[in-house]
């Protein structure tokens, strides 16, 4: 081996070593777990941080670790669409956070793969009065997640488009709503409906389609939480989407629409009416100043005068079970759920308080979210789908079927039997 | 036989034709050639251009009908808030730590590993072949949790040097392939000559064949880096803190639960494209170069 | 030019230094291996036990999601395997893919062409270069959301062509969809490898074939492609493998929808592993499409050897 040779494979082989120690020494600093001297470091994994106005989660944190001495906390922020894996991966490698950002539909499977811890038994362990709790999701009875704040999803009107097509007020029920969205059609420009049934995420299931059985007091599942799809109510349900397909009202693309989609078609007023999200309220606002809404209640079967079941997505929050800091986790969850803090956090979010007491800012003096507040009020939330397993795979597996219905025809008895033999092998 | 004398040929043979037709000819594929290559760089290149106008407009505008190029609100919004977040271009950073490091680590690898694939022959060689190419079948969502364990267990977890290993296990069929497809192309002879001259089998490589498959090493280098550039998947699963993620997940970032950031999006992308777009242009002329392996005769 | 034949036996190392040395013939065998080393240890500590872990837990069964798993030998394969939508997703896997390597290498072959032609200057050719390499430059998030934009029901192809039609949800349309934008992200790959591949052939074939009166049509079919045949059919194999791994271009832009008209392996196992939570079905189903691979790449190694 000739000697230029030598020095240049030392070269190459240097240049390459020195590059992977510095890769490997710019690793070192990237420490996880406690510093020094009894401190705890809490790691805190969600997705709020991105949606909620640049540090104003942080801010909360840094109040947290001011109350609590001795306590930090980190955030660890992930893309929303990954989230779920995410869990799961960290949780089969033990490398999941003490505190995790949790949403209903996921509760049943991490409760069976033993990731998050019973929170009941946090709870009576610190004596903490559970009252002031809006809801808990329950697995046999015993709490694993909270929510923390919860976005209400109330029917949004376009009021110039309703008016144009001589619809004065928003539609109350069924037969006044596929009249008004016909009607919209009818004018020209814009569609009266608009309806995601992406498989990809499939929570148009949850918000727009069982929307309008749990609005007339329906549900999908027997006294004992066993899956009834087949029932009147939801079979009512079904057969009004169809019929407003049918009638050509509902947005084109329906089979691989998502949630962000439905609210840009919304906001740029090419649709009349749709159900979303009062968290959107503020983007419409921003992206679209002109465009004057109104938010209602979803409607209800003609003549149902009961209370109506309002769907609702919330941000939850549950504690690892092998999390070695379970007394501050808990901490950091009984801050959030605090009255002021809950508070806070909904107004910086645009969501309905988890804590019962908790007044979100925005509900005073502005008229729109009052009214949706005394929707929220009047009504009961509703989404059955919170504590259910592989809750977001039944609801895959609904919008199959309703896609066959929808475009190939297939009877509304026969989605129904088969989404409930498809449930039924689940539970 | 020369080149000259080929070339001499060729030249009398067109002129045989006569030139007036050669010439319009010649004109006619010429214009064809211009008129198939703007073609093909409408295909490629609208799409990239409207998410580059896409970057410049407000949010609400992307969605707006009929669909405009620039719009009332041109702005470089976008861009600024990319760039004075220092999260974000952290993101770059990181990247960039990664993607390079991924790139000559895979090239150094496969070359010697190439070697032994085109030089030699070793029982074990057919189905080393065979196990290097179908590695690549495995769908990565379900080694995903297998390989995040590894990963923690090998106190990989969170590091560069965890994703760099990462990538270049990703990378390396491929790598190892061409370079072999191409040291195949490279006779023998060459090896031979340094042998006869008294030097060992890493003479021949580095001295000989790397320097004459500098076009070979470049598209295999360009690949690699875009692998690791654009990996989201893993990138997620083995990075925990900011410090340490890339710039697929700032990207996903920006899609959040009840809103995307549109043009932040499309803006992020734009620039993590153009450094390697002059990377690209600055390798380009190792593509133009002639390879000398062909002028070898025999 | 001699392409590689068997290596004829190094001669003997001559001026050896030192008192004992391993024999000639023991360096000589373990010298290809020392080269391989590298490889060999990154992937099988890497890649193989990962796979080997993956192969185990198609054996057990509700790995992952709990401590307790089971041995239920092949009913994990006989699940996947008697599961219609799985024929479904292979059907859809064999034409995506197959149609996706086809345009890449005609796209490829076309603009490595067009940019390698000696009748354009220099500077055209290096500009068109950058024109012709961006789609490979974005993640597949973005390409993703890039062509929903644009393929939306009111987005710009729509606009363009003055139509409605429902590109990603209608169930006839979507996978053609998502195969064309596949084959837009994906031909550089084939472009740039057929690029380097075209610098290396002999110039004095193609002055051979002109003055033998040879059209351009030609000269490609009778020069360029048999100099280029090794490469092709190379790039072609871990093409179609490479496209059968494709998942988050197909996962964002339409979910494996509607109803099953885009499902393919690799959205079909992610729904067994993250939405169903059955890992060891998952499992299976990644298994089987490994053994499928390996038969491909058996036979790519064979044909290799035939072209020695």
């Amino acid at each position: 081996m000739g000697k230029g040779t030598r020095t240049r494979m030392l070269v190459v082989v240097v240049a390459a070593a020195s590059l992977g120690l510095t890769a490997a020494c710019g690793s070192g600093d990237a420490d996880e777990g406690s510093e020094g001297g009894g401190d705890v470091a809490l790691d805190f994994s969600q997705w709020w941080e991105p949606e909620l106005p640049e540090g104003s989660f942080r801010t909360l944190m840094d109040r947290f670790e001011e109350e609590n001495p001795g306590i930090t906390v980190e955030l660890l922020s992930g893309p929303y669409s990954s989230t779920k894996e995410q869990v799961v991966a960290g949780a089969a490698t033990g490398t999941i956070s003490d505190v995790v950002g949790l949403d209903g539909a996921w509760v049943s499977d991490f409760v069976d793969q033993g990731a998050i811890a019973d929170l009941s038994k946090t709870m009576s362990d610190a004596g903490f009065d559970d009252t002031q709790l809006a809801s808990q999701v329950q697995i046999d009875g015993s709490t694993y997640m909270i929510p923390v704040v919860n976005f209400v999803y109330p029917m949004f009107t376009n009021d110039d488009l309703l008016a144009e097509a001589g619809v004065t007020a928003p539609p109350t029920n069924r037969t006044e709503f596929a009249d008004a969205a016909e009607a919209v059609t009818a004018a020209g420009g814009a569609s009266g409906w608009i309806l995601p049934l992406s498989l990809e995420a499939p929570n148009g299931i949850q918000n727009d389609v069982m929307s309008w059985v749990w609005a007339s007091g329906g549900s999908m599942l027997d006294d004992e939480g066993q899956p009834d799809v087949t029932n009147d109510d939801v079979r009512s349900g079904v057969e009004f989407i169809k019929q407003l397909w049918d009638a050509d009202v509902i947005a084109p693309g329906a089979a691989t629409m998502k949630e962000q989609d439905k609210v840009e078609e919304f906001t740029n007023g090419r649709v009349g009416v749709m159900i979303d999200s009062l968290a959107h309220i503020n983007l419409i606002r921003e992206r679209n100043p002109e465009l004057k809404f109104s938010i209602a209640a979803i409607p209800a079967e003609d003549g149902y005068t009961g209370e109506r079941g309002m769907p609702y997505a919330s941000w939850g929050i549950g504690i690892a079970d092998n999390s070695e800091n379970k007394e501050e986790a808990w901490k950091l969850v009984e801050f959030l759920m605090s009255e002021e803090t809950n508070a806070e956090l909904s107004t910086m979010a645009n969501a309905f308080p988890g804590n019962t007491e908790s007044v979100p800012e925005f509900v005073e003096g502005d008229a729109v979210f009052q009214t949706a507040f005394d929707i929220w009020q009047q009504g009961y939330p509703a989404n059955e789908f919170t504590g259910l397993p592989v809750a977001e795979d039944l609801m895959r597996t609904f919008s199959e079927e309703l896609q066959r219905t929808l475009t190939e025809g297939q009877p509304v008895d026969t989605t129904l039997s088969n989404v409930q033999e498809a449930w039924m092998q689940e539970f | 036989m020369t080149s000259d004398t080929l070339a001499g040929a060729a030249r009398r043979a067109e002129g045989l034709r006569g030139p007036t037709r050669t010439k319009s000819r010649e004109r006619t594929l010429k214009v064809g050639a211009v008129v198939a290559l703007v073609l093909g760089a409408l295909f490629a290149g609208l799409p990239v251009l409207w998410m580059l106008s896409s970057s410049f407009k407000s949010n609400t505008e992307i969605f707006e009908l009929p669909p405009r190029l620039i719009t009332d609100n041109f702005s470089f919004g976008a861009y600024a808030a990319i760039l004075t977040d220092p999260t974000k271009v952290r993101f770059f950073v990181n990247s960039y730590i990664v993607s390079l490091s991924v790139t000559l680590l895979t090239l150094l690898v496969a070359v010697l590993a190439a070697y032994a694939f085109s030089r030699y022959v070793f029982p074990l060689k057919k189905s080393l072949n065979v196990v290097i190419v179908s590695v690549q079948a495995v769908p990565p969502i379900t080694l995903l949790i297998p390989y995040f364990g590894l990963m923690v267990t090998l106190g990989l977890y969170n590091t560069y040097l965890g994703l760099i290993l990462t990538y270049l296990v990703f990378t390396l069929p491929y790598a190892i392939i061409m370079m072999t497809g191409y040291f195949n192309t490279l006779p023998r002879e060459l090896d031979e000559a340094v042998k006869i001259d008294g030097g060992g089998a890493m003479t021949a490589l580095w001295r000989i064949l790397v320097p004459i498959s500098v076009p070979g090493l470049v598209s295999v280098g360009i690949y690699t880096f875009m692998i690791a550039w654009n990996e989201y998947l893993f990138a997620l699963t083995l990075t925990r803190t900011d410090d340490r993620r890339t710039v697929p997940i700032g990207i996903s970032l920006l899609m959040g639960q009840h809103s995307f950031e549109w043009n932040e999006m499309m803006a992020m992308s734009v620039l993590g494209s153009v450094p390697v777009l002059f990377l690209f242009l600055f390798f380009q002329r190792y593509f133009m170069g002639g390879m000398t392996a062909g002028a070898v005769k025999a | 030019m001699s392409i590689s034949s068997p290596p004829r036996p190094a001669p003997p190392p001559q001026a050896i230094r030192g008192r004992r040395r391993p024999s000639a013939r023991l360096v000589r065998q373990a010298t290809p291996y020392g080269f391989l080393s590298p490889t060999i240890v990154l992937l099988v500590v890497l890649m193989l036990t990962p796979i080997v872990m993956v192969i185990g837990y198609s054996v057990l069964d509700r790995v992952v999601t709990t401590n307790d798993s089971t041995f239920v030998g092949f009913d994990n394969y006989a699940e996947v395997l008697t599961d219609p939508v799985f024929f479904t997703a292979v059907r859809n896997t064999v034409f995506f893919a197959g149609v996706s390597v086809v345009a890449h290498f005609v796209l490829g072959l076309g603009f490595a062409l067009l940019l390698n032609t000696k009748l354009l200057g220099a500077r055209t050719k290096a500009l068109f270069r950058m024109v012709y390499i961006l789609p490979w430059l974005f993640t597949a998030a973005i390409i993703a959301v890039l062509w929903r934009l644009l393929l939306s029901p009111n987005g710009v192809v729509n606009y363009l062509l003055q139509t409605d039609v429902e590109w990603l949800a209608n169930p006839d349309l979507a996978l053609p969809a998502v195969t064309f934008i596949n084959i837009w992200a994906g031909y550089p790959f084939f472009m740039v490898s057929l690029l380097a591949g075209l610098q290396g052939i002999p110039q004095d074939l193609y002055e051979a074939a002109t003055v033998d009166g040879a059209s351009w049509r030609q000269r490609l079919f009778h020069v360029t492609l048999p100099q280029l045949w090794p490469i092709i059919i190379s790039m072609a194999l871990l093409d179609f493998i490479w496209t059968t791994q494709q998942f988050a271009l197909i996962w964002l832009t339409t979910g494996g929808g509607p109803i099953v008209a885009t499902e393919v392996f690799t959205t079909f196992t992610y729904k067994l592993a993250f939405a169903s939570f059955d890992f060891s079905v998952a499992a299976a189903s990644a298994v089987i499409v490994l053994l499928l691979s390996m038969v491909l790449a058996f036979f790519y190694v064979r044909h290799q050897k035939a072209w020695d």
